[in-house]
């Protein structure tokens, strides 16, 4: 049989954990601090804000849809906490707030793409202007500052005597939790249904609106919580916050290995190419190599993240032509008719 | 059932649909009047010939720019290194003019169209025959293309004292008081229209976009055509960024940035479709005209200008649901029993 | 006057096809299929659903390239690699749907791919409008060619076709159910135009399910059947008691008895006067547990229509539905799956599986929650389920890990089945549950539902193959054009009664 069982080895996940190595010794050879344990911990904080979006911007893809406006969630929601602590709100009051606006966000992306069947990369490519005139709108031009401590508790402090950030705990959590809910849950395995047959799903009982708004809304609450993060980071909010961030986060999901039609990928993948991802900046960054030179990378990784579908399956029509040839256009088309 | 007659039934969503999809420009035109109309009872400087005129140019290379997103829009793919090419094309032709002074202006032309049309041919070769989905592609080489011109500029800008001063000088041109900006924007444009409209490459266009099933069963190569409006695209940002260049005369490695962004916003209000096959470049430039003239109106009312953003991103979700909406009657009423 | 039977000797084929054959992965979809077409002739090609007459038009066309044979054309072995190139020379093709681009005009539609060359290469706009106009009024329509192609009725994408086929300079036009969406006067155009066609040489290979138009028209008639060629006769040989029976007579051992007396339950599900706007109007059945009700007709006569409203596809627009006695109105499969009717889906590799998903994955969709505490699946439970099931159905795989797009056409059904069975329905809809199976997995789903309706469900089978139909079932449905037109009993229903009622109203307009 050509397709015994389903994933016989996680070869895609062992090839990025072999890169990371290789990115990690690669980056050793650059500086002598690179492999102490507070730079380790420390460097990770560069990729938590992006991490928490590709984590949601992952089930999204699972569903074979996109979501390119998180980004800007994540400014709504650094102004919105900008007025939350101006006004004298405790973090406990206002944290859930915000959440829950990145949320509500993401459930009207969820609603235009689900309920109206608007094309979702064109409604977030609106949504994405939209949210980030809001963000403007709600915190004026003026960058905030003079936060109250308390809000930055999450995104800048350590524990374990200082060495582990609590946000990396906080992205540890999410990961985990998104990580069961994908793989262990039904509800993970309706949105990789959903990303591989929509029609299918739907005739299997599987309510498409309902499972597309959520995914939505969970990317949309954890760029609320990304918002959080960002505050106790950078200790300011402005409208730009976050602006062309998408970038990092989309390659992270296209190079963990989730399909961009929907249907296949880990939450592990993911992960692993964020760390990935940031071992590269962290050495690039330690080799003095410029952000401009950076994002090229990123954008050529991109690039090689979806090409390497395409360039599988080319290798495997070189090596067995016969097989493949009724796949294709002309094997989809066949069915239903007659 | 089966004895009523069926076209009387049908004909009201019928005749909406060939309406609406005939009268896409002129409601863009409608809208255009009444927001001229709006902005003048508001500020009596806006309609002041010298205001419009400065409404018109500032439209100018965005229009070139909508219509390179245009073409690719109509095939049912996407371009958003858009501004990135600009960016690019802009940084290299003024570096490369600078360095070679005595330079002709059609040598400076042709670097920057090659530019452009090698850019684009990237663009396509990724999308048409890698199959890589175009949201994804193009996303790669907008950063590809922009980290290219940081790259290569290595933090320094092309200063105006270093180019010539017919280049310079040309966003000033007026012929008959009209920007020569103007002029070329509105002849590139109409070029494009034409071929479009009137050639059958340009027809293919429309057709892959519009049915790709149909397309297939006709025999048409999708990936040919898709590949063409790609470098059609490129060409086009070659053009825009050139012109870019001059007007703002110091070239920095951020020009354009956004674009991608405002040419996707210009094309789709003016009736392109995201959906493929529907709409026109001359509809995508007067959406150019649109935001050039919301910008234009806000600034003349003191509204901050990042309202301008919030207005684009809730302009291109509302075109974008009409757009459906008129998909969904198509569909309603083209053959198809199943869903 | 054709050729053949004006007397005139009988020319060289202008067309051949030897020995085409073509399979798609495991499932073969033609086998060893050839006969000559001539010039100046109406071919009628016949067969049931699944015969294969599409899958041979689109290698003829190029759209699919043969595994194994040829086509020779003019003497010349040809193998189109797309439609275009078989047009340029002379092959041209209108599909069962109409294939058209929808925002742009009738003129281009009808134009594409030769378009007239105009000032600087350009395309001359009014040569194509009046060409355009030319193709159409040929076949009597008036139709714009300027008006846009969305928005036009079924009718008038039919015309656009069929113009746009004979603006080429057509030796052989293949019409694939051309009529199926015409009005008589329509229809009756189209055969002018074919019979006239003819008259000047051309030849025209003509498909319909329509047997009385076949023998109205064709000079000559091919049948398939089951993939492969049965016979190829001249029309004065065949009537249509002959026709019918080569196209459904089928090797004995193939045939499942249904069990000798079967005794009913209560009614399980009543439908009254349902109806879908410009789909189908005023159906009323029931079905009783245990029995087996049978739905004959032609394709696109509304059967599979009628199975998805009630399943929740497309909500009704009036009538009634009781399930067990219960009135619902269906919105969505999750709806009704909870009410217990469970739908096999017509397309199967679509509707029916997620083709590149594990047997168990497929299996278990539809149950999760039943599997699954706090939303957590139980992993080990869920394998239990689909081993279980799939050793209850008879799916031959190695392991209920395997992905099913591995799996042959009838073990693809059997998952189905026990996907659809691993909800517990009491009402199960089966829509051409055997279409592209192999023989013996044909038995085996006979056996299967058989058995099902004996443990007390209410089953309703969709099924074109005739003498599946009849030997299936306790009673027989027919749906022409929408409506329900008869009902027999076992005993008293024949292949030949169920096709003609099915054909009865034909040429009647689809609302």
């Amino acid at each position: 049989m050509a397709a015994k069982a389903k994933r016989q080895w996680p070869f895609w996940e062992f090839t990025l954990i072999v890169a990371i190595l290789g990115a990690g010794a690669w980056s050793s050879t650059l500086s002598p601090y690179y492999l102490s344990v507070d730079q380790l911990f420390g460097s990770t904080r560069a990729f938590i804000i992006p991490g928490l979006l590709a984590l949601g911007l992952a089930v999204v893809v699972s569903l074979g849809e996109i979501d390119i406006s998180l980004a800007s969630i994540i400014a709504v929601g650094t102004v919105t906490l900008s007025k939350f602590s101006a006004a004298g709100v405790p973090l406990g009051v206002s944290a859930p707030i915000v959440v829950a606006i990145g949320a509500l966000c993401g459930a009207f992306n969820g609603l235009l793409v689900a309920k109206w069947r608007l094309p979702s990369l064109a409604v977030t490519l609106g949504t994405m202007g939209a949210y980030r005139g809001l963000a403007f709108i709600i915190g004026s031009e003026v960058g905030y500052t003079d936060f109250d401590d308390s809000y930055l508790w999450l995104g800048s402090e350590y524990i374990f005597h200082g060495i582990v950030p609590v946000s990396l705990i906080v992205f540890a959590l999410m990961a985990i939790l998104v990580w069961f809910l994908m793989h262990r849950t039904v509800y993970g395995r309706r949105c990789f249904s959903i990303g591989l047959n929509t029609d299918a799903s739907w005739f299997a009982g599987v309510d498409v609106t309902e499972t597309k708004i959520r995914a939505y809304a969970l990317a949309g609450a954890l760029a609320g919580l990304a918002a959080i993060v960002w505050i106790g980071q950078y200790g300011s909010a402005r409208g730009d916050n976050a602006d062309g961030s998408i970038l990092f986060v989309v390659t992270a999901v296209v190079l963990g290995g989730i399909d961009i039609n929907g249907g296949r990928g880990t939450i592990s993948g993911v992960v692993l190419a964020l760390f990935l991802l940031g071992t590269i900046r962290n050495g690039m960054g330690l080799a003095n190599i410029g952000g401009p030179t950076q994002t090229v990378v990123l954008g050529s990784l991109l690039v090689a993240g979806v090409l390497r579908p395409a360039a599988a399956a080319a290798l495997a029509r070189l090596s067995n032509p016969a097989r493949l040839k009724a796949a294709g256009p002309q094997g989809v088309e066949s069915s239903g008719q007659e | 059932m089966s004895d009523q007659p069926v076209p009387a039934e049908a004909a009201p969503s019928r005749n909406l649909v060939q309406f609406v999809l005939r009268l896409r420009e002129a409601g863009v035109v409608v809208f255009l009047v009444l927001l001229g109309l709006t902005f003048g009872l508001l500020n009596d400087r806006f309609l002041s010939v010298q205001n419009l005129t400065i409404v018109a140019s500032s439209a100018a290379i965005l229009a070139i720019a909508a219509c390179a997103q245009g073409v690719v829009l109509i095939t049912r793919n996407l371009d958003v290194s858009v501004g990135s090419m600009m960016g690019l094309v802009a940084y290299l032709t003024a570096d490369w003019t600078a360095n070679h002074p005595g330079i002709s202006p059609a040598e400076v032309v042709a670097i920057a169209v090659v530019l452009g049309i090698g850019l684009g041919a990237i663009n396509g070769l990724l999308v048409a025959y890698g199959k890589v989905p175009a949201l994804i592609g193009t996303l790669g080489t907008m950063s590809l293309y922009r980290g290219l011109t940081y790259i290569y500029a290595h933090g320094q800008e092309v200063s105006s004292s270093r180019l010539p001063h017919w280049m310079l000088e040309s966003a000033d041109i007026r012929i008959a008081g009209c920007p020569i900006y103007v002029i070329i924007a509105i002849i590139i444009v109409m070029a494009v229209a034409w071929f479009l409209y009137a050639y059958p490459l340009g027809r293919r266009i429309y057709a892959v976009g519009s049915n790709g099933v149909a397309a297939w069963f006709f025999g048409l190569r999708a990936e040919r055509v898709v590949m063409f409006a790609y470098v059609l695209c490129g060409f086009l940002c070659g053009i825009a960024g050139l012109l870019y260049a001059a007007r703002v005369g110091t070239v920095n490695v951020v020009l354009a940035s956004g674009w991608e962004m405002s040419s996707l916003a210009a094309a789709v209000i003016g009736g392109v479709s995201v959906s493929g096959g529907s709409g026109t470049v001359i509809g995508a430039a007067l959406g150019a005209v649109v935001l050039a003239a919301i910008d234009n109106g806000l600034v003349l009312l003191r509204v901050p200008e990042f309202w301008r953003m919030f207005i684009q991103g809730a302009a291109i979700v509302a075109a974008v649901a009409v757009d459906a909406l008129i998909a969904e009657a198509i569909r309603r009423s083209t053959a198809g029993r199943r869903r | 006057m054709s050729a053949i039977e004006s007397g005139q000797p009988i020319r060289e084929p202008i067309m051949a096809l030897k020995g085409i054959g073509k399979s798609f992965g495991p499932v073969k979809a033609l086998e060893d299929v050839g006969f000559d077409v001539y010039p100046g002739c109406v071919h009628g090609l016949v067969g049931e659903n699944g015969a294969g007459k599409s899958t041979l038009v689109k290698i003829i066309t190029g759209l699919e390239q043969a595994d194994e044979g040829e086509v020779i054309l003019a003497g010349k072995s040809v193998a189109f690699r797309t439609p275009i190139e078989a047009r340029s020379h002379g092959v041209a093709a209108v599909y069962q749907d109409p294939k058209l681009f929808p925002h742009l005009s009738v003129a281009e539609n009808i134009a594409m791919g030769a378009y007239p060359a105009g000032w600087l290469g350009g395309l001359d706009r009014r040569r194509m409008i009046e060409t355009a106009r030319h193709h159409l009024a040929r076949l009597g329509s008036d139709l714009d060619p300027r008006r846009t192609v969305a928005g036009l009725s079924v009718a008038e994408h039919q015309f656009v076709e069929i113009a746009r086929a004979l603006s080429a300079d057509v030796r052989v036009l293949i019409l694939d159910e051309p009529t199926s969406a015409l009005t008589p006067t329509e229809a009756e155009r189209l055969f002018a135009v074919m019979r006239a066609l003819r008259d000047r040489g051309t030849a025209v290979i003509f498909i319909t399910h329509r047997l009385e138009e076949i023998e109205a028209l064709s000079d000559t008639i091919t049948v398939l059947r089951d993939r492969r060629h049965v016979a190829t006769l001249p029309r004065a040989e065949v009537d249509r008691a002959k026709l019918v029976q080569l196209m459904v007579g089928r090797p004995l051992e193939t045939l499942f008895t249904r069990r000798d007396r079967p005794s009913f339950g209560a009614e399980v599900l009543r439908v009254e006067h349902l109806s879908l706007e410009g789909v189908f109007a005023d159906v009323s059945f029931s079905v009783r547990a245990g029995e087996i009700v049978g739905m004959g007709g032609l394709v696109g006569a509304g059967r599979t229509e009628i199975a998805q409203t009630l399943f929740g596809i497309t909500p009704p627009t009036s009538g009634d539905f009781y399930l067990k006695g219960e009135k619902v109105a269906p919105n969505s499969p999750r709806q009704m799956l909870g009410k217990g009717l469970a739908y096999l889906p017509e397309d199967r590799d679509r509707d029916g599986l997620i083709m590149p998903e594990t047997i168990t994955h497929n299996i278990t969709l539809p149950i999760l929650k039943t599997l699954s505490r706090w939303a957590v699946i139980d992993r080990a439970g869920e394998r239990r389920v689909a081993a279980k099931a799939s050793e209850t159905y008879n799916v031959r795989t190695p392991s209920v890990e395997a992905i099913v797009s591995s799996l042959s056409g009838g073990n693809r059904q059997k998952v189905a089945f026990a996907k659809w069975l691993a909800t517990e329905p009491v009402a199960l809809i089966l829509d051409e549950p055997t279409h592209g199976i192999d023989i013996g997995s044909k038995a085996q789903v006979h056996a299967m539902v058989s058995q099902l309706a004996d443990r007390g469900l209410a089953v309703v089978l969709i099924s074109s193959d005739l003498p599946e139909l009849i030997a299936m079932s306790d009673r027989i449905l027919v749906i022409a054009e929408g409506a329900l037109v008869a009902e027999f009993a076992h005993d008293e229903a024949t292949q030949e009664k169920v096709m003609l009622a099915a054909a009865r109203q034909s040429g009647r307009r689809r609302g």
